[in-house]
């Protein structure tokens, strides 16, 4: 019997299909790569995300909406700063991340060190490429008093919050006493809350690799097989050979601590940027610091880590080790945006000069002499932390105490 | 102004030399210097001793990758610096020197000149000792009469003393131990000191920790001070560092706060004929 053209065409339809499956169900059964139990241990460590809601204890207005929206309003205020047409979103631009994209920051004059995105500060422990802060609060400060930022002062902030009727209005239904009757300290500190009430409103979404995550923590493999290879592969080097994972820990991708990969912290012309050293300095001297009377938790509890904050010869030369999330928009890189783009910064680890630094015995950074199809790999991990897949929803857990956070993050 | 008041003038201007010298000038030692090829691409010879100066030292102990940078300094400043022989050529060797049998040829041609006080600051831990080239660096110490700058663990520095019971050695960063390790080592081998270079946890805001001060208290003539300049930014530090080291000396008796800050360092080079 000789088969119609109708047959034919429905043999051969069923044909294609068949080997189109075969070829889909050997690639979904090659397309996620093994890893081993340490390596899922830190995989799972990098979520949930988003995390819980956190309330600041230190700051009194945290979370509460007529502050964030006040904060958002001196957020792009050029009156808070003593140089005209500059407000916070000068450097930290909404279109690019809340960086500027430079090497290094131009306030008044152009600064040491690159300016970092205000992304996921409200999970922080300190604040600042060398923690010289302890709270958002006390760090949104410093750029408004710094000579060779805003330039401005306690009185330039008094007057604004005096004169504007929107600033004056809703912070006399916040505040005990006007504003004209508090102290200049007591003014900037106020400043200081306003500003991180709404900076701590300011979460990555989520991203492709939190969708991965999920799914094999889940065991759908099918939804974590649409993770692609390259950075599935990239995130084995992360928590794997490349230990990358110890220092970028948790959910943000950051220890909270300091670290000194070898990064020249010289500063052209000028000397030397002590790093963590000096901030460790400013920290204790700094009347605005968690020990001190603005801080807005009467037990002290948020306070212990300023208390038991010791010297130590190490802390010269080392800067924040910062989160990840969203870090393909914030090039450039390292606390002097000495590195342009994400491959040279997975480069400078592969290829890590070891006698900058101070080693003895066991170690975390060393060379890994990475080959470019794997500094590839972890480019695509990297990148994956940014893009937000479609359709995906960003939605808040329940509200918890910021102490609470860390200690979650630390376990 | 009437007589009488003479007296207390005259015991004020005796006194007042003695208040200079105090604790803000006492002079120190720095026993851990280097000026690696890095450090004097961006800061010249002249300029590095006026920062070392500037420390109120009056000695720095310097080692170099390569060894050229050490006598750019001894040139500008002979009174005042101690050349150590470092067995590295250049930045990179810390770990490769060890199976480079080029490096004691390297170490006999330069000591030929016989400006140098010690060997080192070389990194071997552990059986990195029964190496041949480690091997020979400890027989060329002892041939010169020289001390021996190592970065090593206990384990090492024991080795270091089996091959040659005589040697001298200074244990940079007292090994990285605590003080129950370096008080096993101080006590069974009379010929070894100990920098606290980069070390920080025997001291808090001035005041000495309990263990290191029975430690200091102990072994007042085994102990001296280095800051490490491993990178050209901490040139930068040597002077916080000698600031430091002022202060958590102010809190030990006065004989032993001297010979830490530079006593000890002056007998180890009297010990090696300097």
């Amino acid at each position: 019997m000789t088969p119609s053209p109708r047959r034919i065409v429905s043999i051969f339809a069923w044909l294609v299909g068949t080997v189109l499956a075969i070829v889909a169900g050997a690639s979904s059964a090659t397309s996620l790569v093994e890893f081993t139990e340490s390596e899922r241990y830190f995989i799972e460590s990098h979520g949930p995300w988003p995390p819980p809601v956190v309330v600041d204890p230190g700051n009194r207005f945290s979370g509460d909406p007529r502050a964030v929206e006040l904060g958002e309003r001196l957020f792009s205020d050029v009156r808070l700063a003593a140089v005209e047409g500059m407000a916070c979103e000068f450097c930290h631009r909404r279109d690019r991340a809340f960086t500027d994209g430079l090497v290094v920051g131009v306030g008044r004059q152009v600064l040491a060190r690159n300016t970092p995105t205000l992304f996921n500060l409200a999970y922080n422990r300190w604040f600042g490429w060398d923690g010289a802060a302890d709270s958002l609060w006390a760090q949104s400060i410093r750029p408004i008093i710094a000579q060779a930022e805003m330039n401005a002062d306690a009185g330039i902030v008094r007057r604004l919050f005096e004169t504007d009727p929107i600033y004056r209005t809703a912070l006399s239904g916040m505040l005990e006493i006007p504003v004209g009757e508090l102290g200049d300290d007591a003014v900037l500190a106020l400043a200081g809350k306003l500003l991180a009430a709404f900076q701590e409103t300011l979460v990555t979404p989520r991203t492709p690799f939190d969708e991965f995550r999920d799914a094999l923590l889940s065991a759908d493999m099918a939804r974590a097989a649409r993770y692609p290879l390259a950075a599935q592969r990239g995130l084995k080097l992360f928590t794997g050979e490349g230990q990358c994972s110890l220092c970028h820990f948790g959910p943000s991708f950051t220890n909270g601590e300091f670290a000194n990969i070898g990064i020249s912290h010289m500063i052209p012309n000028d000397g030397v940027d002590r790093g963590r050293l000096a901030g460790m300095r400013k920290l204790k001297e700094s009347v605005f610091n968690l020990t001190g009377p603005f801080n807005d938790d009467v037990t002290r509890a948020n306070a212990v880590g300023t208390r038991q904050l010791r010297f130590r010869h190490t802390a010269f030369g080392e800067f924040r080790v910062p989160g990840l999330r969203g870090v393909a928009a914030t090039a450039p890189y390292m606390h002097n945006g000495s590195l342009a783009t994400l491959e040279e910064v997975v480069r400078h680890y592969s290829e890590l000069d070891m006698d900058r630094l101070h080693v003895h015995g066991g170690q975390i950074l060393r060379p890994l002499h990475l080959s470019d199809e794997q500094i590839g790999d972890l480019v695509a991990f990297l990148e994956s932390l940014g893009a937000t897949p479609p359709g995906n929803t960003s939605q808040s857990g329940q509200v918890i105490e910021k102490q609470q956070y860390d200690g979650h993050a630390e376990q | 102004m009437t007589f009488y008041r003479y007296p207390i003038i005259v015991l004020w201007l005796l006194a007042a030399p003695v208040a200079l010298a105090g604790p803000e000038t006492l002079a120190i030692v720095d026993v851990h210097i280097h000026y690696s090829h890095d450090a004097w691409q961006s800061l010249p010879a002249s300029e590095a001793v006026s920062m070392l100066r500037r420390s109120n030292l009056s000695k720095a102990f310097v080692s170099s990758s390569g060894d050229d940078g050490t006598l750019s300094l001894l040139a500008e400043a002979p009174d005042f610096i101690v050349p150590v022989l470092r067995p590295y050529r250049k930045r990179g060797e810390l770990s490769t020197w060890l199976n480079d049998d080029t490096v004691p040829d390297m170490l006999r041609e330069r000591l030929k000149s016989g400006v140098y006080a010690g060997i080192g600051e070389f990194h071997a831990f552990g059986d990195d000792v029964e190496l041949p080239v480690v091997r020979q660096v400890i027989e060329l110490a002892r041939e010169h009469g020289l001390f021996l700058h190592a970065h090593s663990d206990a384990d090492a520095v024991r080795r270091i003393f089996r091959h040659d019971p005589d040697a001298l050695v200074l244990w940079a960063h007292a090994g990285f131990e605590g003080p129950g390790v370096i008080a096993e080592l101080l006590a069974r081998y009379e010929n070894l000191w100990a920098d606290l270079a980069f070390r920080s946890e025997h001291a808090t805001d001035g005041a000495v920790d309990p263990a290191w001060r029975e430690l200091f208290e102990r072994f007042p003539d085994r102990f001296l001070l280095g800051t490490d300049t491993n990178t050209p930014e901490r040139w930068y530090y040597v002077e916080d560092y000698a600031a430091w080291c002022r202060q958590w000396l102010r809190d030990l008796p006065e004989q032993v706060r001297q010979a830490i800050a530079h006593g000890n360092a002056e007998r180890l080079l009297a010990t090696v004929g300097r």
